[in-house]
This record gives structure tokens, sequence and C-alpha cells, in this order.
């Protein structure tokens, strides 16, 4: 079991020698007991670092947020930057990396394991709890269990009640990359690979069925964009849906400012919503590594991990191919393989 | 005008609003927004968004046009319907929102589309006798889980009755139209009514410290390095100001859908001062191009420049941006601390 005291300590150390120039990690909010990302630059600031079930967010989001932020400054990185990974945050890393996005000596990558658990579902928790977020003072991992703390003091609760379903279903709970790592790797099933697709699957039945369920999710998006923002992958300087990345030039008239090709309209009308979310689930095809980021943000509560678990269940069965398992194999869309399962490409 | 309703004959009150157009809070897909209803259970926590979308759409279409090679382009305004429409279950904090919407849409300016969909429109709102979110902080910025401020109907929950107080004289009007289903009150239920206002009132909040110190000081504060700092984790989606009862900043897109001939509309959409392409120039130039700016005009909207204009704070505090943010910027504390750092030396 990982002592979040450790985390501290070396995040603390990290930053004293001068290693890196940052730590990407967790810290209390004001929101109850809920963890928030923040990013440290002093030793000193070390101490407000947890690690405890509230720390749902993919932290690799931020390291791209620093190259751009770098890019745009025309500032070169220097030091290598921290960054408190679990088993998801640094699948997302290796993707990023076999992208070339950085490369492995710009980042430090202080592994945290889920170990026998994972975080928990906010929702889950609430509803398990009875309670709301503002009264949940406290929470930690404890084995297979969270222990959290509300009004009426301590209680134990079965860690797979109340966990993420990405974590339930997750096959890699431990940073594999990593340049430390606290905590355990244990083997554990939880829940089966796409258990949640599957049902959902099962429950839709028939195609037509499935695409009016699909309609009905999409209608009611409200075009906010959390889902891109918040995806670590979604790194495209250009996204369609923007109108801030036409190139503007000194001689660019404004005939064809007006003019920008608009792929999906800003409206948040059934067609346009479907555009955007189709386009984004097929640009993530080989390269989500499941973090449920997106529908975890979600105000509408779409369930867009189906959307990306099913392109990844496609990479899997039709290409063997599981993303963010090593910087050392091409991604499944640079790559060709004589032994591809495949027959149509030969 | 107050009266009593029997809770299972609400949907019976409903039948008898002929002419209108009747919505409440209805839960799907793990989703409370209003619908159409013929009846209403009022059991609902804040929906996911509020009712601004009656008056303010999230996409409204000014006109469509229509161009034939060598004749000049037709334009055909649209109006909007302008059908009488009433909303069941408006949160207080929600309410508060329309009168906000109103100084912007119909005093400085007269916007005819909201002017439309807003003279037809009325709500018919819940009092919260428990606060439906642990983020609700309308206490702080001059409102109450009581208040009647933009409501037409003011509804208490007594259990198994309402009481129904009339707030403008199209609540009356909606009232009358029940006839014999409302009854006069009896003193038990006035006390009763009594009872649990003051208990909701009362009923500790969240809360913006020193409230009317906050225009000042967030004024004193424009160049605070905390804006940047308190910023730093957002991922500039549109979260807090798309599920904001008084956000309206908009954008204007033409949206062609045929090039022989040409033709297409012009709509306004939301837009969001978090996103980064907000307020980007046609040269590529943005004078919001932080994080940290970004968030202030967020903030200082609600809390300075509204303040300024029209003497009231924008945000009701119904923490819905507190509740939603992805990363936990929260509009209580970034208020707070700003203005708590403004307030030294």
């Amino acid at each position: 079991m990982i002592n979040p005291q450790d985390l501290c300590t070396r995040a603390r150390d990290l930053l004293a020698s001068g290693e890196v120039r940052a730590v990407v990690g967790y810290r209390r909010g004001s929101r109850g007991m809920a963890a928030e990302p923040v990013v440290i630059t002093k030793p000193e600031e070390a101490a407000s670092l947890v690690w405890d079930p509230s720390c749902v967010h993919n932290l690799a989001l931020y390291l791209v947020a620093d190259r751009k932020r770098l890019a745009h400054l025309h500032q070169t990185p220097g030091k290598p930057i921290a960054i408190v990974a679990k088993g998801c945050d640094a699948r997302a890393l290796v993707v990023l990396m076999q992208e070339n996005y950085f490369k492995r000596e710009e980042v430090y990558i202080l592994g945290v394991s889920c170990e026998s658990t994972g975080v928990w579902d906010d929702q889950k928790l609430m509803q398990r709890l009875g309670c709301d977020s503002q009264s949940l003072t406290g929470g930690r991992f404890d084995g297979d269990d969270f222990v959290v703390t509300t009004a009426t003091g301590e209680q134990r609760i079965s860690a797979p009640e109340c966990m993420a379903d990405r974590c339930l279903e997750c096959r890699h709970p431990f940073p594999t990359m990593n340049n430390v790592v606290l905590g355990e790797e244990k083997a554990r099933t939880l829940a089966a690979p796409f258990a949640a697709l599957s049902r959902f699957e099962e429950a839709t039945g028939t195609q037509p069925a499935r695409w009016a369920f699909w309609q009905r999710q999409f209608e009611r998006c409200i075009r906010c964009f959390a889902c891109r923002s918040v995806c670590p992958m979604c790194y495209c300087e250009e996204c369609i849906v923007d109108s801030i990345t036409f190139t503007v030039a000194l001689d660019t008239t404004a005939a064809e400012k007006a003019n920008r090709v608009r792929w999906i309209q800003r409206s948040a009308t059934r067609s346009e919503n479907i555009g955007y979310h189709m386009t984004r689930a097929l640009h993530l095809a080989g390269r989500c590594i499941d973090c449920g980021e997106c529908e975890r943000v979600c105000p509408v509560h779409i369930p867009l991990r189906l959307l990306n678990n099913k392109l990844e269940k496609e990479s899997r069965e039709k290409f063997g191919y599981e993303p963010g398992v090593s910087i050392e194999i091409a991604s499944l869309v640079s790559s060709f393989r004589d032994d591809d399962p495949n027959d149509f490409i030969r | 005008m107050e009266r009593m309703l029997a809770k299972e004959q609400i949907g019976d009150w409903i039948r008898t609003l002929r002419g209108w157009e009747v919505f409440g809070p209805v839960l799907q897909d793990g989703v409370w927004s209003y619908q159409p209803a013929d009846t209403v259970q009022l059991d609902h926590p804040n929906t996911a968004q509020p009712p601004k979308g009656f008056a303010f759409p999230q996409r409204e279409v000014f006109f469509t046009f229509e161009q034939i090679k060598g004749e000049p382009p037709r334009l055909t305004p649209v109006a909007p319907k302008g059908g009488q429409q009433v909303v069941f279950g408006v949160r207080p904090c929600d309410a508060r929102g329309l009168p906000r919407m109103d100084r912007v849409f119909t005093e400085t300016f007269d916007d005819v589309y909201y002017r439309t969909r807003r003279g037809s429109l009325a709500y018919v709102g819940l009092a919260c006798n428990q606060p439906p979110s642990p983020h609700c902080f309308c206490k702080s910025v001059g409102g109450s889980p009581v208040s009647t401020e933009g409501l037409d109907v003011l509804m208490t929950d007594l259990g198994d009755r309402y009481l129904v107080a009339a707030v403008t004289a199209t609540g009356e009007k909606l009232m009358q139209a029940a006839g014999d289903l409302l009854t006069e009150p009896t003193g038990v239920d006035r006390s009763e009514a009594g009872r649990l206002r003051l208990a909701a009132i009362t009923h500790p909040q969240r809360a913006v410290n020193d409230v009317a110190s906050v225009p000042p000081r967030l004024k004193k504060g424009f160049d605070s390095s905390l804006w940047e700092d308190l910023a730093r984790p957002c991922i500039s989606c549109g979260i807090c100001t798309f599920l904001c009862p008084t956000c309206h900043c908009f954008d204007i897109n033409d949206e062609t859908n045929g090039s022989t001939p040409l033709k297409g509309s012009r709509v306004r959409t939301w837009d969001s001062c978090q996103f980064p392409d907000f307020t980007m120039h046609s040269s590529g130039h943005n004078p919001r191009e932080t994080l940290g700016s970004r968030l202030r005009q967020r903030v200082c909207h609600k809390f300075q420049y509204f303040h300024e204009n029209f003497g009231m704070f924008q945000c009701v505090g119904c923490g819905r941006c507190v509740a939603g943010c992805p990363v936990g910027i929260d509009i209580i504390a970034v208020v707070n601390q700003v203005a708590a750092s403004a307030g030294e030396g």
C-alpha cells in the first residue's frame, strides 16, 4: 500500500535537487475532500500533494498543455517535468511518446500503482453513502477497500462497489513505464474487459435500437467540448470544430476569413453533434487508453466510453493491438505488419 | 394570492392551462432537464442545465438566405414562435437569472428574439426546503431558497400538498385557471409553510465572504498573479458557462446548407469566455489569450463588471459551475481568495 507521505518526499527531493522543473500531481481542493490537479515548482509545496481514491484526473493532459505553452513562447523545455501517473495516465504518456509528442527523457514518471483497486466514481460513492460531496471529509485506500470519513464517522467500503467502471475493467493498474513507482503490481480481475460495452450491446440488441440510443445521447450534447478538452490525446492545434485555428496571415482577405471551411457548425444540433463525436471517436481509434475522463466530465452524462471502447475492441480484435503498452512498438495507425491478422491488406 | 394544492392534483392544474405549453423537470438517461410534461413530480435536484434556454436558446436562427446566381440575395427573417410557455419546478436561484438576462437583452439593447420568448414565458418555482446541491450559495449573492425574484408563482412543498403563491399578474392568471383545485390555506398550512421557509433560509450554505466588498476588491485585484495560479488546472471547456443561469455570450455564424443555389441561415449560438478562441480577433490577436485572463473575465463579469453596470451580482449562486468543473475550479474559493489578497495592504 502506498504511503502518500512517500509521494511528497519523492516530489520534494526531485524539486530540491533540481532534477525536474515542476511536478504535476494532486492536492486537496475546496470541494469536500476531492483532489484537484496541481503543478508545483518549489520543494516546500510538495507537502500539499495527496494520493487517495479521489485522484481521478488524467494528469498527462497537463504535460500536453505545458508543451503547447512552451511552444507558444518559443521556449525549449529544459529539464524534465515530473508527473504523478496511475496505470492509465502512464499509458496515455506511452501513446504520446509513440507519437513523438514528448521524448521519454523529457518526462519523469512518478508512478503510483492502483494495486488491487482504482479511483472511485463520485456519483456511485455519493449514492452508496447517501451524502453529498461536501460532507465527505476523508478518503483513503486500504487494501481492497476504501475508507471514507463523513459526518457519522469513518466507514469501510468494498472498493468495487464504488469504483469507476473504467477502473473495474482496467487491465493495467500498474504504471509499467516509470522512473520510480510507489505501490506494488497486483494481479486482479474485477470485471471482464469491455464489460460495460458488452452490457450496452446486449441491452440495445439491434443496430436500429443502438442508433436510436445514440441519437438520443447526442441530441442533448451542449458542445461544451469538455470531452475534447480533458483528453490528453486531443492535442491537435487545429480542431475541426474551432474557428480559432483558421490560419490568418497579413494577406488573408475578409472573404477568405468569412468563407473558411467549417466542417462542423457551432450549432448544438443532432447532426452537428454526431459529426463532432464520431470524428473524435475515430481520431482516438488505437490511441484511446480508456482513462474514461471524457465520460467522467460530461455534464449531460453521455456515455462516451462506450464509443471509445468499441473502437478499442475493434483495434484489438482486428489488429491485435492494445494502445499504451510500450513505446517500443509503433502506433496502430502508423504501422504495417506482415503478420497482420487481417487478409484484406495483402 | 396564496392557495393550497394537493400534490396528486398538480396534473389536473396543468391540464387547466389551455394555450400554455407546459414543461417540468424530467429524469432521462441520468440527466435532469426540463421537458414538455402533462404532469410533474417535483422531487428534482438542480436540473443539469438551468431553464435559461427558454428565453435564450443555445441556437437562434435570425434569418435564412438564398442566392441564385445573377440575382440579388434573398433574406427571409425568422421570428421565434412566441407561443406561451410555462416551466414548473424552477429553483429560486435559476429564476433570478431571468431578470439579469433582461438587463442585457431588453434594457441596454432591445433583442427582439429574447424579448419575444421572454414575453411569453412564465416560471412556476419551487422553494428549496433542502439545498438541492452541496454547492448552493444563493444567500451570498442576494438570493434565498425562497426568493420570488424572476418567478410568476412560488410553490412550497408541505409534504402532501403545496402552498402556491402568486408573484406576478401572470402567476395569478395561471392560478385562476385552476379554479376549485386551489383551496384557501388554513392557519396550519400557513404556519407549516412559515416553519419550512425559516428552516430553508437558516440552512447553512457555503459563502462568499463579505460580498459587498467584493466588486472593489476584484477591481483592485485585476493584475493579481492569483488569476493565473488559480486557472492553471483549467482545461478551457465550456461547462461553467454553458451550465450558468446568467452567462449570455454568443457567437453569430452563417451556416450554409447548400451551394447551388447558395443557401443557409444566420445563426446565434452560445459562446463561452473559457474557450481559447473567445474574443479572438480577426487579425489572430487574442486579448484574452491566457487561462488566467479568461477565468478573470468570467469571475469579474459576475462579481464586478455586472455589479458596476447594473448594481447587482450576475451570479445567482446555483453552484453548477462549482459542481461541474472537471478540475475543481470553484468560483466561491476564487472570489474569496482574490478578494482577500486585494484586501491586504
